[in-house]
């Protein structure tokens, strides 16, 4: 049957097309940097070379923002850039790794995937010559990355807590809402939360339950909370995402007025409803920061072998109110 | 010749026939466990905590439950064509971000256009209509096997939304009044009645599936299809129409079910919906429909998806772990469908028997 | 007679609602041929299944030597040696010819790891046994379908069984691959093996046989000596009743022509290079009931699939009442009055998951219709008068499909395909694995078609049938026409002599 096939042809021809094109769209920001660039040589670049960056996946605006400053400062300092997401999966961000060490990149800057799953593909680029530059996440060595540098979850979860116990006057019962209980920022931030709140003995949590870092999730979970009690007056949230969850619930059972909602992250959205009075605070995490900062460090590295800085480095959250709203951006100061 | 000529031997009848009396009996019993399974629940809960069985609990678990029990109507359709649709939780994100988007407004040559929110709705299920006539297409005329052709939509609708949104939440889809696009918020706050929109949501799409299902020569034509392709075609039954169509009502459902979740939260986050597709299909395999098609009802999925949701809610209440829940789920998931498979043994053996007690009776 | 090695106590198989075998009492002995003969769907493959371990008896027992034994599986069976060479060919298609005799059964070395070389070995001694040249390492799925089936006998010979169960190993097989087989089958009876032969040849049965066993309707009816009795006896055990009484005589009123065929050719869907139809014409007068007699391969569905609109015709016309049916599907079809009650009556006559009732409206449904929804009161009138005018046995519209027997659920089939109203009804098989009662029924309900002016077409590969049903028998070998004959016209013989196409024939002679 030639012409069922000729048809079908002319399909599979039109998908690769398409394809293409959407590839072409996606423009240097999603460069797949795996086997397209399986040849040698074409990497180096005639400025000062390719800084791989590879991050979790950029449905998060956290990490796209993250990439993004890390691109810009990287591009402004003369680099080339590859910018990849490895979707918190260990295996793709090996295969990114080698990728970008067949491109003879620069450096790396790593968003990772997994703390102990990425000592392997770490020590590999080095090995290989290549110097990784870690941020937002720690693995769980040290000496092999040049540098780990990770915003303060325990004290900014600390400073939010604080906000936090001050806005409902020291006592009241609250809601704890906990991030996907495997990842350890969740727990992180839960023990920065209970250090402070734990200190006054009038708040008292009537429900601690996992929302899985998941809007929709925390909105449902926060419903059948309320079905338990409505005698509540704050919300805690691991994150802004499942904070604004918690917001649409208790705006729907009409007491938002009466809860303090505190968040974390300093999402744009979260900062939005900050400023509309919905949120109390959020603890933003400078992700820009520390990935523009990873960024210097590696150019500094490239060009003296040093990077000049000690290889644990923190970066502290800072906490966004009413007050100060308009003074943040995407995960940055303006 | 040393030919001989036999008969069958007769052998206690009473027994057989007795056999056949208490396997119809244990038949009725699994008919209904779903609705049994989902009684237990209620009573545990029930005196486990006092706030379960309360009027308002039980409107907002079925709230809950209706989001699920929306896309588990398409998902039955599919299912007892033989099909399964993986891409409805990818439509769910995608149904919201083209809420959200079009709600922020269309640019049109330079000008702004901001569409009435009945416009908006219309035009996200039709979205969601578009995606399952796809699938159907690929399962249709280019013979992709349903669960590959939905996989494969999976990442392509997510991608669209994610495409479209770039990757951020739409934050504040109340609207404006001066825009003329205001009431969006109602499809997932409003309470006519006394119920939550959504519920309602559910009870009219659950009528109208049954009415499908039951009455219309199309709700024949797709158990026919889904018990045997081939025999339904030789039927003249238009097998390629049936199918395309539970694709499409089950790219509608999804969408519907995404306006649904949006519209709770006023806000559309591109990754909603995630893994919405097993909980569906979860619901309508509780409800006793078979994977293989052909056999499922909408009392069933419903049941099925009540079961889920007020597990999950009811788990919450008495504060059980996050990781007790998910292994729960699992496990009523698999005693679900091993109930099933013994149900099925049952139907055969009783039938045997019953044919075994008849010819006895013959003799 | 020595005692049996292994035998069928009392056996009763019901599958859903069918009695497969009632009551069976069978007894295989060592060193000898036992022949069991009977019709499509007397029960002889469930019969030598339930004595491989493969099912289960609903009532009743294996014996081996005498004493009660539980074959759980085949594999059980095989333990025990019981080998089976299956109807169907249970080859992996994907594997070579080594690795389909050796499949869970494979020859370890020392160390555990498959030992090839002693298993192509064995492959080479057994095949060459059988006379055949195929490469060990070749894929079966390359092999033609005798020398697959040779590869399905040589599986079972490697067992070494002590009783041999042969379901139509010949069916594939040349003449001379038949005379070989025979051979190796003396040497094995020779040896002390027991072994059951069943073959459609009832000639070449009787050649090998030492004892005769007849099975009708699920019961054993007869058994005999193999030098006593001849195939006139045979057939009349298997038959079981007088020939007139099954085949009523008639005479036809003919009207205009109904159906015409012009040149029409179809390609085989299996291999589309092959046309299965080749330049075929005829004609269906109302009133006319028209047989269509051929073996296997002879283009029988492939004809009533074309008509029914199943399969696209490469070339060639077909009219109804005149005027050119070319191009619509099956659903077009059946609105024209032109429907098929096809030869598979599991695979694609019935819905199993629907009841009696939903089966016979299926295919009319859209007449029920009111407004948007199927009328009930509408819908049922018509399944009962269906119910009563095809004389289904059921409890009711609502019984399961599964519930009724096999020449039940083939009336369901026809009721389906009467409801639609049509003017030209096309049987494929209509006889096939349904018992005698039934058989006489259906054709009655062809006759009593035919006499209220519908054009009936049928296919048959029974010969007895073909000679005494139809008012006109078309010959088809090969996808062509090579007789036409009136009833009475043509004897027995004289049908096998056509059919056979003057050229060499498939199975054995």
């Amino acid at each position: 049957m030639p012409s069922t096939r000729r048809r079908v042809l002319t399909w599979a021809l039109s998908l690769t097309v398409g394809c293409a094109a959407l590839t072409a769209c996606g423009g240097s920001a999603q460069q797949p940097a795996t086997s397209a660039s399986a040849s040698t040589g074409g990497g180096t670049g005639a400025a000062g070379g390719l800084i791989a960056i590879i991050t979790p996946s950029h449905d998060n605006p956290f990490f796209k923002a993250e990439a993004d400053a890390a691109k810009a400062k990287a591009e402004s300092l003369g680099y080339q850039t590859s910018v990849a997401s490895h979707d918190d999966d260990p295996n793709k961000q090996s295969e990114l790794i080698d990728a970008a060490i067949s491109r003879q990149a620069k450096a790396i800057v790593l968003d990772n995937a997994g703390a102990d799953a990425s000592i392997g593909p770490v020590r590999k680029a080095t090995e290989g010559g290549i110097p990784v530059f870690l941020i937002d996440r720690e693995i769980n060595a040290t000496g092999i990355a040049k540098a780990q540098i990770v915003s303060n979850n325990s004290q900014g979860a600390q400073l939010a807590a604080q906000s936090f116990v001050e806005a409902m006057k020291s006592k009241g019962n609250y809601v704890e809402l906990v991030g996907k209980e495997s990842d350890t920022n969740a727990s992180v931030r839960s023990k920065g939360f209970a250090d402070v709140i734990s200190q006054y003995p009038d708040m008292k949590q009537v429900a601690k339950e996992s929302a899985n870092w998941d809007q929709q999730e925390a909105f449902t979970k926060m419903e059948t909370i309320l079905q338990k009690s409505r005698d509540i007056q704050g919300v805690i949230a691991g994150n802004d995402t499942m904070a604004l969850g918690a917001v649409a619930a208790l705006k729907a059972a009409g007491i938002l007025d009466k809860v303090t909602v505190v968040g974390f992250d300093g999402s744009p959205d979260a900062i939005a409803a900050v400023k509309a009075g919905e949120m109390h605070a959020t603890a933003l995490q400078p992700a820009a920061l520390g990935a523009t900062s990873a960024v210097e460090q590696a150019d500094q590295f490239i060009k003296t072998g040093k990077t000049g800085k000690e290889e644990k480095q923190s970066i502290d959250c800072e906490l966004v109110t009413k007050d100060n709203a308009d003074e943040f951006g995407v995960f940055a100061r303006k | 010749m040393t030919a001989t000529t036999k008969t069958p031997a007769a052998v206690p009848a009473e027994r057989s026939a007795a056999r056949a009396r208490r396997l119809s009996l244990l038949n009725v019993a699994f008919e209904l466990r779903a609705f049994i399974a989902l009684a237990v629940l209620i009573v545990i809960f029930g005196l486990l905590s006092d706030s379960f069985l309360t009027v308002p609990n039980l409107i907002t678990m079925t709230k809950h439950v209706a989001i699920n029990a929306v896309i588990a109507l398409g998902m039955l359709l599919v299912i007892l064509k033989g099909g399964i649709d993986l891409s409805v939780g990818s439509i769910v994100g995608l149904s919201g971000v083209v809420a959200g988007e079009l709600l922020g407004g269309l640019h049109v040559g330079g000008v702004i256009a901001y569409p009435p929110v009945w416009v908006v709705i219309v035009l996200c299920v039709t979205v969601g209509m578009a995606v399952g006539a796809v699938n159907g297409l690929l399962v249709t005329r280019f013979n992709v096997a349903p669960f590959i052709a939905t996989l494969g939509m999976l990442y392509v609708a997510r991608g669209a939304a994610m495409l479209i949104s770039d990757g951020a939440t739409y934050p504040n889809l109340a609207g404006h009044s001066a825009l003329g696009n205001t009431g969006f918020g109602l499809l997932g706050s409003g309470r006519p009645l006394g119920l939550p929109t959504s519920i309602w949501i559910m009870i009219a799409l659950a009528v109208l599936a049954t009415l499908l299902l039951a009455k219309s020569p199309f709700g024949r034509w797709l158990y026919a299809t889904g018990g045997n392709e081939r025999a339904a075609d030789l039927s003249g039954v238009p097998i390629r129409r049936v199918k395309t169509i539970v694709y499409v009502i089950s790219g509608a459902c999804a969408a519907i079910a995404g306006l649904i979740i949006a519209s709770e939260l006023t806000s559309a986050a591109p990754q909603a919906g995630e893994t919405y597709e097993l909980n569906a299909i979860a619901a309508v395999v509780i409800g006793g429909a078979a994977l293989s098609g052909g056999r499922g009802t909408v009392r069933g999925t419903l049941v099925g998806a009540f079961v889920i949701g007020f597990l999950a809610d009811g788990l919450v209440i008495l504060g059980v772990s996050t990781f007790w829940q998910i292994l729960i789920k699992g496990a009523v998931i698999i005693l679900a469908v091993m109930l099933d498979q013994g149900q099925q043994r049952f139907k055969r053996r009783g039938a045997a028997a019953a044919a075994v007690a008849a010819t006895k009776h013959h003799d | 007679m020595s005692a049996p090695v292994l035998r069928a106590c009392e056996v009763t198989k019901v599958y859903g609602g069918t009695h497969a075998l009632k009551g069976v009492d069978f007894p295989v002995t060592a060193g000898r041929v036992t022949a069991l003969f009977g019709e499509n769907g007397a029960g002889k493959s469930t019969l030598m299944k339930i004595l491989a371990g493969i099912e289960q008896p609903t009532t009743g027992h294996v014996e081996l030597d005498g004493r009660p034994v539980r074959l759980r599986s085949s594999r059980h069976a095989a333990d025990r040696g019981i080998a089976i060479i299956h109807q169907e060919l249970s080859l992996c298609p994907n594997l070579s010819v080594t690795d389909n005799l050796f499949l869970a059964r494979e020859v370890r070395t020392g160390f555990g790891a498959v030992d090839r070389r002693a298993q192509r070995a064995a492959t080479r001694a057994v095949l060459d046994r059988l006379e055949e040249r195929a490469d060990p390492d070749g894929l079966v799925g390359d092999l033609r379908l005798g020398q697959q089936q040779l590869v399905e006998i040589a599986r079972a010979l490697l067992q070494e069984a002590r009783v041999l169960i042969t379901d139509e190993p010949t069916s594939a097989l040349t003449a001379p691959e038949v005379e070989v087989l025979f051979r190796v089958i003396r040497e094995l009876t020779a040896a002390g093996v027991a072994v059951v032969y069943i073959s459609h040849h009832l000639d070449e049965a009787l050649d090998i046989a030492d004892d005769v066993v007849v099975l009708r309707d699920g019961t054993l009816v007869a058994t005999a000596r193999a030098g006593e009795v001849d195939i006139r006896w045979i057939v009349e055990q298997m038959v079981g009743r007088d020939q007139d009484t099954l085949f009523p005589d008639r005479e036809p009123v003919l009207g205009e022509e109904a159906l015409t065929v012009r040149d029409l050719s179809v390609a085989d869907p299996a291999v589309p290079d092959r046309l299965a139809v080749d330049g075929l014409s005829l004609a269906v007068r109302a009133g006319e009931i028209v047989g269509v007699y051929g073996l296997m391969g002879a283009g029988r569905t492939e004809l009533l699939e074309a008509l029914a609109g199943r399969l696209r015709p490469v070339s060639g016309q077909v009219l109804l009442d005149g005027r050119p049916l070319d191009g619509p599907g099956i659903r077009e079809r059946i609105e024209r009055g032109v429907v098929l009650v096809p030869e598979d009556r599991q695979r694609d006559g019935l819905v199993q998951t629907m009841s009696v009732g939903q089966n016979l409206s299926l295919a009319a449904l859209g007449t029920y219709v009111r407004g948007l929804f199927v009328s009930q009161p509408r819908e049922r009138a018509a399944v009962a008068r269906a119910i009563t005018d095809v004389t289904v046995k059921t409890s009711g519209h609502a019984a399961a499909i599964g519930s009724l027997s096999g020449g039940n659920q083939q009336k369901v089939v026809i009721g389906k395909a009467l409801l639609t109203g049509p003017r030209v009804l096309l049987l494929d098989e209509p006889s096939r694995g349904v018992d005698v009662g039934a058989k006489a029924d259906i054709f009655e309900l062809m006759a009593g078609q035919a006499r209220h002016g519908l054009a009936v077409l049928f296919t048959t590969s029974d010969a007895e049938e073909a000679l005494h049903i139809p008012d006109r028998l078309l010959v088809l070998a090969r996808g062509a026409l090579v007789g036409e004959f009136r009833r009475g016209e043509l004897t027995r013989e004289e049908l096998m002599r056509v059919s056979d196409g003057g050229t060499p024939k498939d199975g054995a002679a």
